[in-house]
């Protein structure tokens, strides 16, 4: 199916036509995460309507504007958004691969703190993997990390 | 957009009286989603939903497409225990205009995995 020409459209209504039009695609890879030593591991699971989304292309903005709006609101004197226009008149992102909408997702929604630095310092911070490379049961998941051990087909957390 | 837009300021029922629209468009959630919280996490359905954190047992943090205009939408969360007798309260530990982190508790305030979590949020799009 075409995507409208949705510049300028409000992103609300965007999803709205997506969630009509388009089938949701439920990924099998997972993002595997620490922000603190003191917590266990995170698991990011990604949205199927967003994949959906993300796979149509010219719908999402570009994971800049998502940047944009995260450093107006760090501001001590933050009340609302001014610059929500940003998501609904810059030019939509053409169609991703979903291994593209993964790197996305984690620029858009994992701590900037984590993906900058995922690999230095003396334990990988994330890891993405395939959702049957996690433990098949939720035991003792709040000691869940992230494997010292990783390749290809072992469990990452 | 392409079916076109039917612009009204009110509805009119014949009998039931007239409701302004901005009621409709102010009211209606801008986000939700319905979320397999045990075994591996799924989300289930949603609109306006980019991803959820399994961030531990119980705890989830959902992320909006759309970002809300501010921290102050409302949220009201639902959560069933695998038993099928215990509802989950929940409670919202933080929110953002780009997502809020929930954790769902059983009937004797233990942290659990909702078998069924569900959440909506209503407020003002950015």
């Amino acid at each position: 199916m075409q995507t409208p020409e949705f510049q300028g459209t409000h992103l609300f209504d965007r999803l709205c036509w997506a969630k009509e039009n388009l089938e949701g695609h439920q990924s099998d890879y997972r993002v595997v995460y620490e922000d603190s030593v003191d917590e266990c591991a995170k698991i990011l699971v990604p949205d199927p309507n967003w994949m959906a989304c993300a796979l149509q292309g010219g719908i999402l903005p570009p994971v800049e504007v998502y940047w944009e709006l995260a450093k107006d609101e760090a501001k001590p004197d933050f009340v609302k958004h001014t610059r929500g226009h940003l998501l609904h008149n810059t030019k939509p992102i053409e169609a991703m691969t979903e291994e593209q909408a993964i790197e996305y997702l984690i620029m858009k929604d994992c701590p900037a703190s984590v993906w900058r630095t995922y690999n230095k310092g003396n334990k990988q911070k994330m890891v993405i993997c395939r959702k049957d490379q996690l433990p098949a049961t939720r035991e003792w998941r709040n000691a869940w990390k992230i494997s010292d051990d990783l390749s290809i087909n072992a469990k990452a957390a | 957009m392409a079916n076109g837009k039917i612009k009204a300021d009110t509805l009119e029922h014949s009998t039931a009286g007239s409701l302004d629209t901005q009621y409709v468009v102010n009211g209606s959630a801008k986000a939700w989603m319905s979320l397999n919280g045990a075994d591996t996490i799924a989300i289930r359905n949603s609109l306006n939903i980019s991803s959820v954190t399994d961030s531990g047992t119980g705890d989830y943090l959902h992320s909006f497409t759309n970002n809300f205009d501010a921290a102050d939408y409302n949220q009201q969360n639902n959560g069933d225990a695998s038993d099928g007798v215990n509802c989950g309260a929940s409670i919202t530990q933080t929110y953002s205009s780009s997502s809020s982190r929930s954790r769902y508790y059983n009937a004797s305030y233990t942290v659990f995995d909702a078998v069924l979590a569900s959440v909506a949020n209503n407020g003002d799009l950015a």
